[in-house]
């Protein structure tokens, strides 16, 4: 197992080194640059020179890509072109916005689509089966900014409700963090729950089928040791994978709520980055998403072994 | 294999099945005849804000078009998007992730390298970067929102696969000398046929509002021709003062959703080899 | 019809709430409405007491130096902090800010007075050394080399001979040549006055928000980085009785419904919105709108490298044929003025073309006759591609053009861009390969005709991207920037205008109304095009 894991790490090297490539060449490639962005409509081209020169676009891309990546293995993920501050710390501190709000959500979706998924499929084509199905599928449906925004509108329009405006951490003041995290984070529950529930049932369904449950099922057990026993832990697969890859996802795709709630987060970073063309905000944001997802889905095929012993690593 | 007739023929016996055949041909039919049976032309302006009437079944929009008739050209914009990004990216990812969960090692490896890359790729930027390279419009939005999709369907096929390989009937085939391509197709893939229908259906409704996304930044479909994610999108600041302009496009997105989720459901069940006995 | 909008409203936020409560509750258990507590907590705070201006903006500032950044995200915030040595009355005379007079002994010299006794942020008192060293910054001449400010072009600074402190109160700057629109050039946050021993301890950047320092009514205090910016008070301001507010908190909001939401519950109390929303809070006494002529205008610009365009009866067409009213109905709710590339906010520099010029007549037999002259024909019929740029108010516009031209044989392809691809776009414009024929965007005529005027179409002019060229515009052009003489300026820019207008390089449409939502208790804020974020006497009632 211990090998596994340091065989795994190693194999990051090559993902890193793949994304740090990608993505300092596309954002290269694609229109507009810095300069230009910057200065707006007074541009002349002795100005973009000059904000070249000051911020060394005016050096050949691989001398660039060299001196940034130097940078980086040695922790240093330099500064924002635009407001001067350091990146690495920046992305941390976001960090931790985004991950408590993917782990909240994944906890709400899990909270939400565990039990009905089961119950769907233990109920399978029977009326709650359609039910649940049905109320699931409205919450995939609903796109992330129109449920946002309506909640906001219903919330302050009824009810004289606007979340607090001023974000604190949780270590600050954990009571006004949990207050701002709960409308995005519920949101983004219920839009992942959807997928989490049908894949459940789906699994569940799958593993009810096979023939060791059968097995268990003819020696007398009863039903609901069987479900619960060795359905669910063989069903656990495929939604720990769907899990793995919506936090993943999460880091880098909570943007629209980010925005719409206006939390600090690593997507509305990585986005304020690509719009400023802010070169290295947007590679250092990417980067360390990637790292933490590869992590994440490290996590994922451990989980893998644990859950199914047939499954080993060495 | 089955024939193709004969599957549907036994999706049609099934009522879920059917509810979903009929929906799904309802709204392509929508799709394909929509200059048959919108009353006016999508892009025709005129009284704004008009609430649904009899001569305005949904209302106009903030340029007074008819919302019925932009939801009826929207389904041509929003399905084929749909349809054919998700179509991309599960045909492409069910490769991967077949190929990849079954032969292991490096393989493995060096698909989900690319597979981790492409994931952690901020989608945005992967579609600025699809625009800057194949253009605007149609065609690149269905390729941009395809090759995002890519990852989430070779992971889960990936897992589904590794799993599969555990069970005793695959182990057994193997024992008994089954080669490698004949065994992917005939003992695994109808394992992976449920995640993988599951994901498809959703990543369908993922697909639709992508879309939305990326005509807000100035990327998927050009105005003035309609896409629903796009009506909802522009409508969203509406949602309360003349909602109608949000309602329907959003509506249509459910229903579309729903019914493509049954029929996928039905069709996994009519498939799944297991389901016989 | 008012009881239709209703139910439906209703059953779309019935049909989604469901969403969220199938969520919350799993079926069973329903949480605690966090409504209640948050409500009872909101209205618990003395908030009229406090004296703290909650302002909900729309965009993160992409920078702090105002020497480098002229975005209105930014300039909203920092010009708070940094002050210039003059500024504008409402009625477009100048009052001293930092100079407390000036004199012009000659048009190429001006004698800056500056006021005594004026601090800053950091405590130290600031004299014309530092008045001296901010010209130099922008003009590239401190140790740092060219920073690659604005400023420093020719349409600011760049003209500046030499710059002098006389004493330690006295400002001399010599231009190298006459330029009518130097002192309002000296008003733009370009000409901001920074602290020196700040630039220096930061290596010469003052990107970063933490190096704010100035000599204005607020101070930096802190802020969560796309979160919230706060000010403070400046107790030490030059100003007797300045600001009467003990801070302003920047609050980011990006969209306009949760601007507009979080002003109806109190958490904000001012913030800009477009008039769309008016409807909305017609009635609510909570929430007054206070409104100003912009200086902005849209406009369709030809890329006048492409065959087709290069004709002037086409472009003249074009403009007899486009409902400049139906455009302000359409995209502006109504709520703005039909315009030139002088915008009417700048009055008496305007000519009035939309009652003098007959191609601001609506007239579509007129456009089609010229057409048909131009060789166009239903059988024959025009493609233009156009670029529109970023804001919904530009992509409106566009979709409005593209339905109008229909009818004069010209068939539009809509492209709307990417904020890169748009600089991009912008700057090659007068090439085929911009790629697009046309491209449909906002500028804005700035506080002088120069740049209104010169700026966008004389030969050389920086934003000229369209390659327009007009002799005897930019002989006007020459001629009223070299003089001061008032009279001499307006009749050569009307007469500039009138070529311009007549030869329809772009074409103009419309100057939109800013709005500010603000609640009641909010006073002594009267903004205007030329400075719309001035808080000094500004308080909060009761």
């Amino acid at each position: 197992m211990r090998n596994y894991i340091i065989r795994r790490l190693l194999q990051l090297i090559p993902v890193l080194f793949g994304i740090s490539v990608a993505i300092f060449a596309v954002l290269r490639f694609i229109p507009g640059g810095f300069a230009s962005g910057m200065l707006g409509i007074d541009a002349t081209p002795e100005l973009i020179a000059q904000v070249n020169a000051r911020y060394g676009l005016d050096q050949p891309v691989v001398t660039q890509y060299l001196n940034w990546i130097g940078g980086v293995l040695h922790g240093d993920f330099g500064i924002s072109f635009r407001s001067g501050a350091e990146i690495l710390p920046e992305i941390l501190t976001r960090f931790q916005v985004t991950a408590e709000l993917a782990i909240l959500a994944a906890v709400i979706s899990w909270c939400i689509a565990l039990p009905l998924g089961i119950l769907a499929a233990v109920k399978r084509n029977r009326m709650a089966d359609r039910v649940v199905r049905v109320v699931a599928l409205l919450g995939v449906s609903v796109p992330g900014f129109a449920l946002s925004i309506l909640v906001i509108l219903v919330l302050s329009l009824f009810f004289g409700y606007y979340p607090p405006l001023d974000y604190v951490g949780l270590l600050e003041d954990p009571a006004k963090n949990l207050e701002i995290m709960f409308l995005p984070a519920l949101i983004l529950g219920c839009s992942m729950s959807g997928s989490v529930m049908r894949m459940t049932r789906s699994s569940v369904l799958e593993v009810l089928r096979q023939d060791f449950i059968k097995t268990v099922r003819a020696k007398g057990a009863s039903e609901r040791v069987a479900i619960f026993k060795h359905a669910l832990r063989n069903a656990l697969i495929p939604i720990v994978t769907l899990v793995g890859l919506q936090i993943g996802s999460l880091l880098g795709g909570a943007v629209v709520v980010e925005q719409i709630f206006s939390l600090p987060g690593l997507g509305l970073m990585t986005l304020t980055g690509i719009n400023n063309r802010d070169y290295p905000v947007v590679q250092g944001c990417v980067l360390f998403i990637a790292f933490v997802y590869v992590l994440v889905n490290l996590v994922v095929d451990l989980l893998y072994a644990y859950i199914d012993p047939r499954i080993s690593y060495d | 294999m089955k024939s193709v007739i004969s599957t549907l023929r036994e999706l049609w016996r099934d009522p879920m099945g059917k509810i979903g055949i009929i929906g799904v041909v309802l709204l392509i039919v929508v799709a394909i005849f929509a200059p048959q049976l919108a009353p006016y032309p999508y892009d025709e302006i005129g009284m704004r804000f008009q609430p649904p009437s009899a001569e305005h079944l949904f209302g106009t929009d903030k340029f007074g078009r008819d919302v019925l008739s932009r939801v009826i050209y929207g389904a041509r914009v929003s399905l084929e998007v749909g349809i054919i990004a998700v179509g991309i990216g599960a045909v492409c990812g069910y490769l991967l992730g077949l190929v990849a969960g079954y032969f292991e090692r490096w393989v493995d490896r060096v698909i989900m390298c690319f597979m981790d890359i492409l994931f952690a790729f901020p989608s945005i930027l992967l579609a600025i970067f699809i625009s800057a390279v194949l253009g605007k419009g149609i065609g690149p939005t269905m390729v941009a929102i395809g090759i995002v999709n890519i990852p989430v369907f070779c992971r889960t096929v990936r897992a589904a696969v590794i799993s599969a390989k555990g069970l005793e009937y695959v182990q057994n085939a193997k024992s008994v000398g089954v080669k490698t391509w004949p065994l992917l197709v005939r003992h695994i893939s109808p394992n992976v046929v449920a995640p993988f229908t599951v994901q498809a259906t959703l990543a369908l409704s993922g697909a639709i509002l992508t879309e939305a996304t990326l005509s807000f930044l100035g990327m998927g479909i050009q105005p003035p021709d309609p896409s629903w994610g796009s009506m909802l999108s522009e409508g969203r600041a509406d949602m309360i003062r003349d909602p109608w302009v949000a309602l329907f496009p959003l509506l249509f997105i459910v229903v579309t959703i729903l019914v493509f989720n049954i029929l996928g459901d039905a069709l996994r069940d009519v498939l799944d080899p297991k389901l016989k006995t | 019809m008012k009881n239709m909008k209703k139910w439906l409203s209703l059953s779309l936020a019935g049909a989604m709430l469901m969403g969220v409560l199938a969520g919350c509750g799993g079926g069973t258990s329903s949480t605690p409405a966090p409504v209640e507590t948050g409500a009872a907590e909101a209205t618990g705070e003395p908030a009229a007491v406090e004296q703290v201006l909650k302002y909900g903006t729309d965009t993160w500032p992409a920078g702090f130096d105002p020497h480098t950044i002229s975005a209105i995200a930014a300039t909203r915030v920092f010009n708070q902090v940094y002050e210039t040595l003059i500024d504008f009355n409402p009625d477009m005379t100048f009052k001293g800010v930092l100079a407390e007079s000036w004199e012009n002994p000659d048009d190429v010299t001006y004698v800056f007075h500056l006021r005594q006794g004026v601090k800053f942020h950091n405590g130290r008192e600031m004299t014309a050394d530092d008045v001296v060293y901010s010209f130099q910054r922008v003009l590239g001449q401190t140790d740092y080399g060219d920073i690659g400010a604005l400023g420093s072009t020719d349409s600011y600074y760049g003209g500046i001979a030499s710059i002098e402190a006389n004493d330690d109160y006295t400002v001399t700057i010599t231009l190298g040549e006459p330029n009518a629109a130097f002192m309002a050039n000296l008003t733009s946050s370009y000409g901001a006055i920074v602290c020196r021993e700040v630039v220096e301890a930061n290596d010469g950047s003052l990107s970063a928000i933490d190096t704010m320092c100035g000599t204005g009514p607020f101070m930096y205090k802190e802020s969560v980085v796309d979160n919230y910016i706060s000010l403070v008070k400046n107790p030490d301001y030059w100003e007797e009785g300045a600001p009467k507010l003990n801070g302003i908190t920047y609050y980011l909001l990006a969209d306009e419904s949760a601007r507009l939401a979080a002003l109806r519950t109190g958490d904000i109390n001012l913030c800009s919105l477009s008039a769309l929303n008016l409807s909305d809070v017609e009635g609510d006494e909570n929430i007054k709108v206070l409104s100003y002529q912009s200086n902005n205008y849209t406009y369709l610009g030809f890329n006048l490298s492409s065959e087709k365009l290069q004709d002037v009866r086409v472009r003249q067409a074009m403009s007899m044929a486009v409902d400049r009213q139906a455009i302000i109905d359409y995209v502006y709710n109504g709520e703005a003025a039909v315009s030139t590339f002088v915008a009417p906010a700048m009055g008496h520099w305007v000519w009035d073309a939309p009652a003098e010029s007959p191609l601001y007549t609506y007239d579509v037999e007129a456009a089609k006759a010229l057409m048909e002259e131009a060789g166009y024909s239903d059988s024959n019929r025009m493609t233009l591609t156009m670029a529109a740029g970023l804001m919904d108010s530009i992509r409106d516009t566009a979709v409005i053009l593209q339905q109008q031209l229909k009818e004069i044989y010209i068939d539009v392809e809509i492209t709307n861009l990417e904020s890169g691809e748009y600089v991009d776009v912008w700057g090659i414009m007068d090439t085929p390969e911009a790629g697009y024929d046309s491209m449909c965007g906002q500028n804005g005529s700035g506080t002088d005709p120069n740049r209104a005027v010169s700026f966008f179409f004389s030969t050389t002019g920086g934003a000229n991207v369209w390659g327009y060229s007009n002799p005897e515009v930019d002989e006007l052009c020459a001629q009223a920037v070299a003089t001061t003489d008032e009279a001499e300026r307006e009749s050569a820019y009307i007469e500039a205008q009138k070529i311009v207008i007549d030869e329809s390089p772009n074409l103009f449409f419309a100057s939109p109304m800013e709005y500010f939502f603000v609640s009641s208790s909010v006073e002594g804020f009267e903004p205007f095009a030329a400075n719309a974020n001035n808080f000094r006497s500004t308080y909060i009632a009761q």
